[in-house]
């Protein structure tokens, strides 16, 4: 069995940018046409310091990490490594030039030899999801027709798979494990949480432990309960963005203005997070078009900005004190409720005085 | 299929222009780069509207601009904000800009000025080309707008005076690049360039407009040069904003026209103008994107919105008609010029041409600009006499 394993050609994916919410799908297209696929490792300081030294000093930290993944594969002996451009996720809705660009950027600062498989993903243009699989498919000297399908299905049923997980409420993490090897598993009882807040952040800042300083275990530990774009469907983030008379310009608004907009409009949070990298041109809009909307509502918000400099212990300080700000605002809305509740016992009380006379 | 339509139908920029404002009352501004504002200006005024030009951008106008927009955005909307705020409040109630949602930030700017501006408490009106679909039919539509104007000769002397304009001014810069560091009194040709900037915004028929180009080559050739001096040459390139406007970038063209280096520049605004409204079967020549794209075949595959394609094929293109030296301008935090800054090493080094990536925010220092600007300038004439030596030795050895 272990030589079958030996015999079929390594593909490595980067740990990185589209990993976190793609995936299931990747595994599954790859691994069905015939692949063993290789991840890179997770990131970690060493892994970002080589990442700096490639790119030049104003690329954002997301971008630095990708490069220190690729890195990480080819120190890993794997020579192929799918790099996709994802340009646009709709018809004139694009995604950043650094993340449209990726492929460019990866080919140039890297001098080791090594075999990129670089799809393209642009509605805009008409390339849609089938044109991007038979495009890395075709890089990867397949031809057969009905295998690329085939592959296709398995990689969007493993990422139904990992979605409705998700959704449901599994942790990303235990969500992905679970979508790869093909179980299902349902959300563990939790208990009510005083505190509710939503995170607008995209999917590789987020689930990143090392580059999100492990930003949803230091939550849940506070005891507050964290809703991800991961919790709500595509359709209501859309129709949230509309409520707020806004539009889709950005390939990740979903992820960010489309999340926080739906869970604020619904009044089912007690403030937003939001987390982005220094110098992200797409988050600069997105986060202040929030920040106007949450104004307006009388809804807190944090913004925190992370770099490779970022310190665990700045970021702490400020999370605390944005919870502790937040339960103290709940206590007073309580507090506030209470004298009619006191009215309420107090006649209560009164009756059963009555009676008893 | 009918939820994508509206999907698509709601995604589109609001053309919800405001009728509240009667054509004879409006008074039309929009945000200044370089010099467009002599021929736009003739295009609104033949067809009969009234223009408010604001102050040219300067600290004044970039501090008022820092205050009122968000921390993260580039410097370009940050100028473009200042100059709507210095406009309405000398009395303009419409504003005009072109947007080209897809390419970068630059789609959200209109949105985002037009809600700051509301937030503000300015009431106005905005009209927004949309670069992407039916441009000409786009643009014709927004100036009816704006002017109501019904008379065709109106548009057509409109059109032709603002378009001769363009390459007239154009042409005056391109000449004012080349003869400034050859000239043998200094400021001759700053003064020539004034001057026919002032004789451009005073023309006013469609003959005299057509023959500006002309004159202005005819009357550059006047200004006595030093023929035998050792000029070198280099290519200023980047995001188009910061390389047009002479405030945020310092007027690098004058720092290197004194230093005694030739510039040129490969995007020009009358260009960029032909090669978005022309139809693309008028188009004989090969567009400069086009070019643009066959050179960067080795370092990019696909566009990646913004100029950074332009940007790669240009570098490429100089350092194969031996160009000297690379000027690369960037606005802090420019995502698309981020990318070719990151692809420029490679191809200085496979090209073997140099690059120089300047990056320009509110907070650039002139003289630390300017000594790396010297130091650059050093290398690249240092790097011309070697190869001149080097060639000279070549010929000496196949005479002998």
């Amino acid at each position: 069995m272990s030589n079958i394993q030996d015999i079929k050609p390594k593909l490595g994916i980067p740990r990185a940018i589209s990993y976190y919410n793609n995936f299931p799908f990747y595994y599954g297209f790859f691994k069905s046409l015939g692949f063993n696929i290789v991840i890179s490792d997770k990131t970690t300081t060493k892994l970002i310091n080589d990442g700096v030294k490639l790119v030049v000093s104003d690329t954002c930290l997301p971008i630095k990490v990708f490069a220190g993944h690729i890195i990480n594969l080819l120190d890993k002996g794997c020579n192929t490594i799918f790099v996709p451009s994802i340009q646009s996720t709709g018809y004139k809705i694009n995604n950043c030039s650094k993340v449209r660009g990726l492929p460019e950027i990866i080919r140039n600062i890297i001098n080791r030899p090594f075999r990129m498989i670089e799809p393209t993903l642009d509605k805009t243009e008409g390339l849609g999801i089938k044109e991007f699989c038979f495009e890395a498919a075709r890089q990867l000297n397949i031809k057969d027709e009905e295998l690329i399908k085939s592959s296709m299905d398995a990689g969007w049923c493993m990422y139904n798979n990992f979605i409705e997980m998700a959704r449901e409420g599994v942790s990303h993490k235990e969500a992905m494990e679970n979508a790869i090897s093909g179980k299902r598993t349902k959300k563990k009882i939790e208990l009510v949480k005083p505190l509710s807040v939503v995170i607008m952040a995209h999917g590789y800042n987020l689930y990143d432990e090392r580059i999100s300083m492990n930003l949803l275990k230091k939550l849940e530990k506070m005891g507050v309960k964290a809703y991800t774009s991961l919790n709500i469907t595509r359709q209501n983030a859309i129709d949230s963005i509309h409520r707020l008379d806004e539009i889709q310009y950005w390939a990740n608004e979903l992820d960010l203005t489309g999340t926080a907009a739906y869970y604020m409009l619904n009044n089912k949070v007690d403030g937003i997070i939001a987390l982005s990298a220094f110098g992200c041109g797409p988050d600069s809009l997105m986060v202040d078009e929030i920040q106007y909307h949450a104004k307006m509502r009388n809804m807190p918000m944090l913004h925190l900005t992370i770099d490779e400099h970022t310190g665990e212990a700045g970021i702490l300080t400020r999370l605390e004190a944005f919870v502790d700000m937040l339960s103290r605002k709940k206590r007073k809305e309580f507090q506030k409720e209470q004298p009619k509740n006191k009215a309420v016992i107090s006649k209560i009380n009164e009756k059963r005085v009555l009676t008893n006379i | 299929m009918k939820a994508k339509i509206s999907e698509e139908q709601l995604n589109k920029y609001s053309k919800n222009m405001d009728n509240n404002i009667s054509a004879k009352d409006r008074i039309i501004a929009w945000p200044r780069m370089g010099r467009i504002d002599i021929p736009l200006k003739a295009l609104l005024v033949s067809l009969g509207a009234k223009v408010i030009i604001p102050p040219a951008n300067s600290n004044e106008a970039l501090e008022l601009g820092v205050k009122n927009s968000i921390e993260g955005i580039c410097v370009p909307y940050k100028l473009n904000l200042a100059n709507y705020i210095m406009a309405l409040n000398q009395g303009a109630n419409t504003l005009m800009m072109f947007q080209a949602p897809g390419s970068c930030r630059l789609g959200n700017y209109t949105k985002m000025a037009q809600k700051t501006l509301k937030r503000m408490g300015y009431e106005f009106d905005m009209v927004i080309f949309d670069m992407y679909q039916s441009k000409m039919k786009q643009t014709l539509q927004a100036f009816w707008h704006v002017t109501h104007c019904l008379n065709p000769f109106k548009y057509y002397k409109g059109f032709s005076l603002g378009f001769n304009k363009f390459f007239a001014v154009d042409e005056a810069q391109k000449q004012l690049f080349k003869i400034r560091p050859r000239e043998i009194n200094k400021g001759d040709a700053e003064k020539c360039y004034n001057k026919w900037l002032k004789i451009i915004d005073e023309t006013n028929s469609i003959w005299k407009a057509k023959s500006l180009v002309k004159k202005i080559k005819k009357d550059f050739k006047n200004i006595p040069i030093d023929d035998k001096k050792f000029v070198p040459k280099v290519f200023l390139l980047g995001e188009f904003f910061v390389v047009l406007d002479p405030y945020i970038n310092h007027d690098i063209e004058k720092i290197l026209g004194d230093m005694g280096i030739e510039v040129e520049r490969q995007i020009w605004f009358g260009d960029w103008l032909e090669g978005v409204l022309k139809p693309s079967f008028l188009n004989k020549k090969e567009s400069h994107r086009a070019r643009c794209v066959k050179y960067a075949k080795d370092y990019m595959k696909r566009p990646i919105g913004g100029e950074c394609i332009e940007t790669i094929g240009d570098t490429v293109y100089a350092a194969k008609n031996g160009i000297d030296g690379v000027i690369h301008l960037l606005p802090f935090s420019c995502m698309p010029e981020i990318v070719s800054q990151n692809i420029l090493n490679k191809v200085s080094k496979n090209e073997e041409i140099p690059v120089l990536s300047l990056v320009l925010d509110e907070q650039t220092g002139k003289a630390g600009y300017i000594t790396r600007i010297e130091a650059f300038i050093d290398l690249i004439k240092r790097r011309r006499i070697k190869i001149n030596e080097i060639n000279k030795d070549k010929k000496e050895i196949i005479n002998v």
